[in-house]
């Protein structure tokens, strides 16, 4: 059986569903194929007695509750999916703990520039005038990146442009947040309190890209984090409707055996029943690491794209636990919404220790009553803990292991969880699941259970990711979105990756026609 | 923002480094060999996952067992790929075709995860009233006939960040079988809890698996059997329906969790009893039961206009099964596990028509009642339908 359309997109995840939902909203003949029951991928949720847990969102940045700067809000907006979500607003950005006593270090943060810049004064007194500087320099990057963002065909000569108007943008543009925090003049604390992301990034900041970590810091911290209220799922099943209101066609329970390349050129896909889809743009939301390893022809993929997949380094493996808990959030005491802790402020000895499943303590937990209490029936409440790991550590279990090492793993994080606090959960549990890298290879078929796309390294960060992919777009009729693009990971980026690979794609399509 | 502009090594250095980008991109990507790297089904995790959680299961039956006339046992090996292991406590869910009909029907697994290591599975079906797919499978199945399983699920598994050390496990009927596998799981050292079992029957000759239980209960001071018969009164025997007296009676020193599976009625004397012992919620455990009928006087025909990958078909239906009933009726496959609302394998989209949820049976996600996306497994047409399955 053959079928035709103007554009395929592989995978439901939040990259595909948004380009999916552009291409439909722009008239474009669309299918969407999800090998899952359910679209989503990893922006899902699941139901345990009498809990819905997120499955891995804990702050949508890109929404803007703060300033109404808000790029992604647009995107729902545009392909009619806005209306049909409804945002919480959060006013914490994360409490900061380590387990390492010495380091004395339990910081709350609050999202907004003054609220962050004043709580920062009162645990570094003295450090204002820097941080003022910092966010001065956040906001200058922030500008240079709106007007990159805002080219729609890459012109050589607007490199002239960048280099012309956006000066304090190339002068930090190739270092690491270590690099310009020093030399700004931040103090130890200042910068241990101000890398409090960096798990959300998984990249150890003294090799980070200052660019990458410091749009996440514009986008959380002055622009402002929320929640939607039906979880993430209410957001991947929002784009899902608009996709479909807007004439899309969406086949789940359906994988992909193939994208079909022919003379160089994506031409569409084969299905794992033989079907043959026909299309004039593929958009892949599968991993190009599966795409390249599985789906593609081997001998139709160029030499120069082998060497980059090569190249690249897989990102952090995700494990949580979610926890039902029978008391409410008030009287265990749970008072803040995102919890970062970690073993030491030294984010490069926790990144090391993270590839080893004996000294792996990094967590990032969240209190979703703390966004809003009737998440959870009265009288209980929801707690749930992401830890990520560096390697591939987890590839060493064996089957017989398996349950063990994941109840072990489990345990050390409440444990740690117990100890950083010093709230006692673990007998108020009443519904607990644990998802380890072998549920996300389930249920995403990511590799080695990869949730963190490529690792943004010194030598892949995302500056120069967008730079060669305005000048290198591999193979043509082919578009990446998701958290292995250019973007990195993340709901927002990938969200935005997906928009901007439909809006390639309708670039190429309306270019043929003529 | 400041007029002192920023640098971090001096400006003609920083714009130098800038620039240095290009190249050690560049440098980066073509260092590497023009080989693909390793494929993702390779790596170790994605094939524990794989082998936990197979897209299906080709079984081969190896040995059946007759227990006095009420029920059997089926063994199964693997026709190709190691059997998926799993936690005791959880079920198979088996596809077969009778008829016209395409149904999957779940059972607990009775042999230990171990087992499965060692390639072999065991389900016991009980002869039921008006059971279609167990009298089938007691009438239909023998020794050699190949059959299709998929992935063991299920819940009612023994968690030891979450339950008591001790389990009370209330079994009724055929619901002995997650708790026979998970005996034989403390005994073979593969879970670290202590288990009463507290096994309820109409009389001794319904007893299933008596001379292992007994073995069991007899050599393994973390395992307890206690039969309780409530059509006879024997000695040696319980008399009456398990409830809070028995449970305090056998229950062990110290906090416990009690695992419920059983028929029907089971579940209603319990849920009157159990309130009485006084217990968190959380150390109360129902394996999840659905027959998929209800009985009304006048059962109303619909019709469903089902929509799978851009194709339509319509289908008859009785306001008194279940949507998922008219799907496997017709033949129409749709990825149902758990049959009573809970594992959400068969969500589908209502896309107009009204169904009924009974009371309790409603597990969607809250962003799917608000789109209108329904568990056919548990839903009851009260309308004409058009639902969208894939």
């Amino acid at each position: 059986m053959v079928k035709n359309y103007d554009a395929i997109v592989i995978g439901a995840g939040n990259g595909g569903l948004v380009a999916a939902a552009r291409l439909a909203k722009e008239g474009k003949k669309t299918l969407l194929v999800e090998r899952h029951n359910l679209p989503g991928g990893f922006a899902t949720s699941f139901v345990r007695g009498r809990f819905e847990f997120e499955a891995s969102l804990h702050e949508l940045c890109g929404i803007g509750s703060i300033t109404g700067k808000s790029p992604l809000l647009k995107i729902f907006q545009e392909v009619g999916a806005a209306d049909k979500i409804e945002w919480v607003a959060l006013d914490e950005a994360y409490r900061l703990i380590t387990l390492d006593e010495k380091e004395n270090c339990d910081y709350l943060m609050p999202l907004g520039k003054e609220a962050f810049i004043n709580k920062l004064e009162e645990y570094d007194p003295g450090s204002s005038a820097v941080v003022t500087k910092i966010f001065d320099l956040i906001e200058s990057i922030e500008k240079t990146l709106d007007f990159v963002s805002n080219i729609e065909d890459f012109k050589p000569s607007m490199i002239k442009e960048i280099f012309s108007e956006h000066t304090e943008f190339l002068k930090v543009a190739n270092y690491s947040v270590d690099e310009v925090l020093k030399s700004v003049g931040a103090s130890k604390k200042t910068r241990d309190i101000l890398n409090g992301y960096w798990c959300y990034l998984g990249q150890p900041t003294d090799e980070l890209n200052v660019i990458h970590y410091f749009t996440m810091l514009h986008s959380y911290i002055i622009d402002g984090a929320v929640i939607p209220k039906g979880r993430s799922h209410q957001i991947s099943t929002a784009l899902l409707e608009a996709f479909t209101e807007n004439g899309g066609e969406a086949w789940f329970n359906t994988s992909v055996k193939k994208i079909n390349i022919e003379n160089g050129k994506a031409t569409g896909v084969t299905l794992e029943d033989g079907t043959k889809i026909n299309a004039k743009a593929v958009i892949c939301n599968a991993s190009p690491y599966n795409a390249y390893t599985k789906l593609i022809d081997e001998n139709a993929i160029p030499e120069k794209l082998k060497k980059e997949v090569r190249a690249k380094t897989l990102g952090a493996k995700g494990f949580a636990v979610f926890l039902g808990l029978n008391r409410s959030a008030d009287e265990l005491g749970l008072n803040n919404h995102t919890y970062f802790i970690y073993p030491t402020n030294d984010n490069r000895k926790c990144y090391e220790m993270s590839k080893k499943l004996e000294t792996n303590d990094v967590q990032a937990t969240v209190c979703l009553n703390r966004a809003f209490d009737d998440c959870s029936p009265e009288g209980t409440s929801i707690l749930y803990m992401t830890s990520i790991f560096a390697g591939d550590e987890w590839s060493k279990i064996s089957v017989e292991d398996y349950h063990k090492t994941k109840f072990a793993f489990a345990e050390k994080m409440i444990d740690n969880f117990e100890k950083a606090t010093g709230i006692a959960i673990r007998d108020y549990i009443e519904e607990i699941e644990i998802s380890t890298p072998m549920t996300y290879a389930r249920y995403t078929d990511a590799p080695a259970g990869t949730i963190y796309g490529y690792e943004a390294t010194k030598e892949d960060g995302i500056v120069k990711r967008i730079v060669f992919d305005m000048i290198d777009k591999g193979i043509p009729g082919l578009y990446f979105a998701g958290g292995y693009t250019t973007r990195h990971m993340g709901y927002s980026p990938s969200y935005t990756t997906g928009d901007m690979a439909a809006k390639n794609a309708l670039l190429s399509i309306k270019k043929e026609a003529k | 923002m400041s007029k002192k502009k920023f640098s971090v090594n001096g400006n003609l250095k920083d714009s130098l480094n800038t620039v240095k980008f290009l190249t050690e991109r560049k440098q980066f990507i073509n260092s590497a060999a023009a080989v693909l790297p390793k494929r993702t089904d390779d790596f170790g995790v994605n094939k524990v996952a794989k082998s936990l959680h197979p897209k299906e299961q080709k079984l081969i039956i190896s040995r059946i067992e007759e227990h006095s006339n009420i029920a059997k046992s089926y063994y199964f090996k693997s026709e190709a790929a190691p059997l998926a292991y799993f936690k005791a406590g959880q079920y198979l869910t088996f596809r077969l075709e009778i008829g016209n009909s395409v149904v999957t029907r779940s059972y607990s697994i009775a042999s230990s995860p171990a087992s499965a290591l060692n390639g072999e599975y065991q389900i016991t079906v009980k002869r039921i009233n008006d059971g279609f797919v167990s009298d089938y499978i007691l009438d239909n199945w023998s020794v050699g006939d190949k059959v299709t399983a998929y992935a063991p699920e299920g819940n009612m598994t023994y968690n030891p960040l979450r339950d008591a050390k001790n389990i009370v496990a209330i079994a009724g009927g055929s619901g002995i079988t997650p708790f026979l596998s998970l005996a034989r799981a403390i005994d073979q050292g593969n879970e670290d809890c202590s288990l009463t079992l507290l096994y309820g029957c109409r009389t001794s000759d319904e007893i299933l698996f008596k001379a292992e239980l007994d073995s069991l209960s007899e050599k393994n001071e973390k395992i307890n059997v206690i039969y309780v018969l409530s059509h006879s009164d024997e000695e040696g025997y319980e008399k009456g329906f398990v409830g809070a007296d028995i449970i305090r009676k056998y229950a062990p020193e110290g906090n416990y969790s009690i695992f419920v599976c059983g028929p029907g009625g089971m579940y209603k004397f319990l849920e009157a009893e159990l309130p009485k012992l006084e217990k968190e919620r959380k150390y109360i455990r129902f394996e999840v039961f659905s027959s998929g009928k209800k009985t009304q006087e006048d059962a109303k025909e619909y019709s469903i206009t089902v929509i799978n990958r851009g194709n339509e078909s319509v289908i008859k239906a009785s306001s008194n099964e279940t949507v998922l009933c008219a799907f496997e009726r017709a033949g129409i496959e749709v990825p149902a596990r758990c049959h009573t609302g809970e594992c959400g394998f068969c969500r589908s989209k209502l896309v107009s028509g009204k169904v009924y949820i009974p009371e309790g049976e409603d597990r969607r996600r809250i962003a799917d009642m608000q789109f209108n996306f329904i568990h056919p497994c548990c839903c009851y047409p009260e309308s004409d339908l058009v639902i969208r399955i894939n």
